[in-house]
């Protein structure tokens, strides 16, 4: 055979294996396809003997056999699932306990693989939120699979378990960052029935190695935002070596607030450290007592650029605050106007004194920040 | 469940409404969920009301123009128009109905705007059935 006949042949071999291939594809889009409308049909009957057992409880139209098999009547099961509330929550649960639908799915979780039908049977269990189902998802929360984990703490939270709560912390310290955060959003779902097993995992494990879990649990606190646990962190902020875990305490004081927050936060507003002095600036704003001006006036006059800016900035949403802040422009300090006049600028109370000048309506205030303003502009940069 | 049922069903979600009958009061459900309305539809039915369904905010816009609705029970969200949309036209045309909004968008601002534009009520998803068939019977009442 010459050189171009090899050519030709393989050109052609290259060309039948194309056609096959191509040939295969198709075939399969087209099944895939085909499936897919099946399923959507069935999904679709699903829905209609559902809603009327819904609409009717004591309607007796069959759904047909093998029905915890059938993965159109899952999610029909979960469509509809979320979209009612109520007493039909309830007749649904019947629905699936009676189907064996929970069961079937708690099966595919326990089972070794594969891994995708492992994910959606948990992905299932958590959005049916059958209590019956409780015992299977604790039992995988420490699953080989993360995604796995975090569905079976949704699936907890969904149910509002919360003897969950407790093995839930346990895993804190050891999970990878994304799963734990994923693990506090569970957490914040419980609200208060957390506050107290929180706070325990927090004395617990305090100073020890699991601090990334404790800062976890500590902003967990915080968004619950729960004012009883302000005695356990103001505890948590006079004993924390570790800056992080103070940041994160100082955070939660700002959001839990009331009185009790105020003390460790003027302690900590004092503390060697410029992040922990600038964060208590801003906490101290968010609980928004006007009795701490005068402390946070002390923070004008700060060596660090963002203690003085976040000072400056609580100080301009604090009631009578302002005026702390013009009396800071005419100060001495080398530091303080400047923070302050950025902060009145940020707030709006620069524009508003341009605006009362132009009417001619200036008060003394505002010829002070304005010609601070003035004289900043006017000086070569 | 054979193919004939659900051939057979398809069938009939598209069959129009027959005319109005004198005693049959007659409900438009808008949602782009097949979920919701089947399931609203389900109930309704069962109540002996006729209902008619739109899965999106222009079809319901054009169902509403014809004025047959006795109520119109309408999903914030939908593609094409959204709801508030939707009534807003209606009410600059001067075309009359009488609509509950039902929604999975809980803000305030929402509530109030539907209120604003001539919402007889405002439900929140997810939805208490019982309750909500109240209020639709208390509004067919009306």
């Amino acid at each position: 055979m010459n050189p171009t006949t090899i050519g030709l042949i393989a050109v052609a071999v290259v060309f039948f294996i194309d056609i096959i291939l191509l040939t295969g594809l198709v075939s399969l889009k087209a099944v895939h396809r085909r499936r897919r409308r099946i399923h959507a049909a069935r999904r679709a009957e699903y829905v209609t003997v559902l809603s009327r057992h819904l609409a009717f409880q004591h309607h007796t139209d069959p759904f047909g056999t093998n029905i915890a098999d059938d993965d159109a009547f899952l999610d029909a099961v979960i469509d509809l699932r979320n979209i009612v509330s109520g007493t039909e929550i309830d007749n649904l649960t019947g629905i699936i306990d009676r189907s064996g639908l929970a069961k079937r799915q708690e099966a595919r979780l326990r089972s070794r693989f594969p891994l995708g039908r492992r994910l959606r049977a948990a992905v299932s269990l958590a959005e049916m939120g059958d209590e019956s189902s409780a015992p299977v998802l604790i039992e995988h929360l420490d699953d080989r699979e993360p995604e796995i984990r975090i569905q079976c703490a949704r699936g907890l939270g969904r149910i509002q378990h919360t003897s969950a709560i407790d093995p839930i912390l346990e895993r804190f310290g050891f999970e990878q960052p994304w799963v734990r955060a994923r693990f506090a959003d569970t957490l914040v779902g419980f609200g208060t029935k957390a506050t107290w097993p929180l706070v325990a995992y927090i004395r617990v494990n305090l100073g020890h190695d699991q601090n990334q879990g404790v800062i976890e649990a500590i902003r967990v606190l915080g968004t619950i935002g729960d004012q009883e646990v302000g005695p356990t962190l103001a505890g948590v902020l006079r004993v924390a070596s570790d800056p992080e875990v103070a940041i994160a305490t100082i955070d939660a004081l700002g959001v839990v607030g009331g009185p009790l927050a105020i003390r460790p936060l003027k302690y900590t507003f004092r503390h060697p450290d410029w992040r922990l002095r600038a964060k208590s600036a801003t906490a101290l704003a968010q609980i928004g007592d006007p009795s701490i001006n005068p402390v946070l006036a002390e923070g004008l006059e700060d060596e660090n650029w963002w203690v003085r800016r976040n000072s400056a900035g609580a100080l301009s949403i604090l009631p009578g605050g302002t005026d702390l802040l013009l009396k800071a422009i005419e100060s001495e300090g080398p530091f303080a106007a400047d923070a302050a006049a950025e902060a009145l600028a940020d707030s709006g109370e620069l524009a508003a004194a341009r605006a009362r000048f132009e009417a001619g309506e200036a008060n003394h205030g505002d010829r002070v920040l304005l010609g601070y303003v003035t004289a900043q502009e006017a000086v070569p940069k | 469940m054979g193919r004939s049922a659900i051939i057979s069903e398809e069938s009939e979600s598209e069959e129009k409404l027959g005319p109005p009958m004198p005693d049959v009061k007659r409900v438009l459900v808008a949602d782009d969920s097949a979920t919701v309305t089947t399931l609203l539809a389900t109930a309704l039915e069962l109540e002996g009301y006729a209902v008619d369904t739109a899965i999106n905010g222009v079809e319901a816009y054009e169902k509403g123009i014809t004025g047959e609705f006795d109520l119109v029970i309408m999903d914030q969200l939908m593609p094409g128009l959204l709801g508030l949309e939707v009534i807003d036209r209606w009410q600059q045309e001067g075309h009359v109905n009488r609509v509950i909004m039902l929604s999975g968008v809980d803000d305030d601002r929402t509530v109030v705007s539907s209120l604003d534009l001539g919402a007889v009520d405002f439900v929140r998803k997810p939805f208490h059935l019982p309750e909500l068939m109240a209020r639709i019977r208390q509004r067919l009442l009306g």
